[in-house]
């Protein structure tokens, strides 16, 4: 018995050591679809519920996403910033009022998924005119956090093709956006 | 052999937790670990290194007279700016810090014991005949039109960039460049411990891929984003972006002001005030190549 002891030991002794100390076996690709988790909130949010029916503008919660590099995420503070004010007559929902105050500080505390050697400047495209859905196409018809991440940003379908393809006016036609660089180091550094 | 059903369950267990604890190493931990293995090194290195490439550096630069930098044209379009430096020479006393600073800005790797015996750094900056020598950003660089994989490329703006994703590490830049102002990354600096990331906005860079002064790009990129957003939504404000009050790390870092950067085609530019009424120098070699960034000289 003793002997299976010692084995079991030394077997995870030698993992523990190369959880703490090993390299993943991955090739060093950054930003490729490698999204964290969803967050854990007990109940999602919900983008239709906010964007269509509301009519709050997308700068609302991510509020550097028409001045800033990074969009930014809300914070609980910002939430509650709106669900403590009383908007309607009606008495708050019993259930979304204590699922935000055991909410984290930070929900959505998310890394930016932008590979290293690419720029990409959330204020100027939306001071050229972008609207935020052009790109995060479907957040505000659909209703689950994640579709749009999976539909565009991130994803497979989102790549330097469908940059430059605008960059070089190919997209988007009809709403006249104006040519832009296309230059390497216009985007990357 | 025996073996109860407990003692099987507890292998079975025990093996699944392992495996799991195997399985789900994550890129987060791998920091913590570099840190546990001793794979980031620690700053003072980069400090002794900057003071032994200074006790190796050359002493020769041989400088010529040269025109002020003009207007680049590219693909037939003509960019407002034009960005570069000048280095006092008289007011530079090859204290180094230049070098200590870039390497800090822009991630710039430590070398191994026996690269660093033969001189063989990958700072951006050397001191040469006394003062900071760093890539020139020719107007008609020698580097980019050798480069075949168009990793070497210029901006409008008249910058000669690297895009590290596309170079391939054929070389031939390095070799086409006639003040060796080009760093190849022989060793995967990350897994040998020599490198650390003082700056998150500049990528590290990988093995195989050449590097050299960017002269701050990133910081430039910045503010050309930062002012075209501004622009947008104050009207009135100049429309067009000059890169104004943008400062590499090294001008920051030099104690005796001795380094200027600015755009050539800018009146109010530091650089063009520094350097007004004044001869521009540039080395001998790269003279015919239209550089950026030139020399002052004592009294001239």
């Amino acid at each position: 018995m003793k002997i299976f002891i010692v084995i079991f030991s030394l077997m995870f002794a030698f993992l523990w050591a190369d959880f703490l100390l090993g390299r993943g076996g991955e090739p060093p690709r950054e930003g490729v679809s490698d999204f964290p988790g969803a967050p854990s909130l007990a109940i999602p949010f919900n983008h239709a519920l906010h964007g269509d029916s509301l009519g709050l503008d997308c700068a609302a919660c991510h509020t550097g996403s028409r001045s800033q590099a990074h969009a930014y995420f809300p914070t609980r503070k910002d939430c509650m910033d709106c669900h403590r004010l009383p908007l309607t007559e009606n008495a708050g929902i019993e259930k979304l009022d204590s699922a935000l105050e055991k909410a984290p500080e930070e929900p959505w505390s998310k890394a930016s998924v932008l590979p290293a050697h690419v720029v990409f400047h959330h204020g100027v495209h939306a001071a050229a005119g972008v609207s935020c859905t052009d790109c995060h196409g479907g957040v505000k018809t659909s209703g689950a956090v994640r579709n749009y991440e999976v539909n565009t940003y991130g994803g497979e379908k989102f790549d330097m093709k469908t940059c430059l393809s605008c960059h070089r006016g190919e997209t988007f036609k009809d709403r006249g956006y104006k040519r832009a660089a296309t230059y390497c180091a216009a985007c990357h550094r | 052999m025996g073996m109860d059903r407990r003692d099987f369950l507890k292998t079975c267990s025990l093996l699944a937790v392992g495996g799991l604890l195997f399985g789900c190493r994550k890129n987060a931990l791998s920091e913590i670990s570099d840190g546990l293995a001793g794979r980031i090194p620690d700053e003072r290195l980069f400090e002794e290194e900057v003071r032994l490439a200074l006790s190796m550096s050359r002493k020769e630069l041989d400088l010529v007279a040269v025109p002020m930098p003009k207007a680049l044209e590219t693909k037939g379009e003509k960019s407002p700016n034009r960005f570069g430096m000048v280095i006092d020479m008289a007011a530079c006393n090859g204290c180094g810090k230049c070098i200590l600073a870039c390497n800090r800005e822009n991630n710039v790797p430590l070398v191994t014991e026996e690269d660093a015996a033969r001189g063989r750094f990958m700072h951006w900056i050397e001191i040469r005949g006394g003062a900071p020598f760093m890539c020139a950003h020719c107007g008609s660089a020698p580097c980019e039109k050798v480069c075949p994989t168009g990793a070497a490329s210029h901006t409008p703006d008249g910058l000669s960039t690297m895009m590290y994703k596309r170079c391939t590490g054929s070389r031939f830049c390095g070799a086409n460049c006639p003040m060796q102002a080009r760093k190849f990354n022989f060793n995967d600096a990350k897994s040998l411990g020599l490198s650390r990331q003082f700056n998150k906005e500049v990528p590290l860079r990988s093995k195989g891929v050449m590097e050299k002064c960017s002269l701050c790009l990133h910081r430039l990129q910045d503010d050309r984003l930062r002012f075209k957003t501004e622009s947008a939504v104050a009207p009135g404000a100049s429309a067009e972006w000059r890169g104004r009050g943008v400062k590499t790390a090294c001008m920051e870092a030099c104690p005796r002001k001795a380094i200027v950067f600015g755009n050539w085609l800018d009146g109010e530019s530091p650089l063009v005030k520094a350097v007004s009424g004044r001869t521009l120098y540039a080395p001998r070699s790269l003279a015919p190549f239209d550089p950026s960034v030139l020399f002052l000289m004592e009294g001239r």
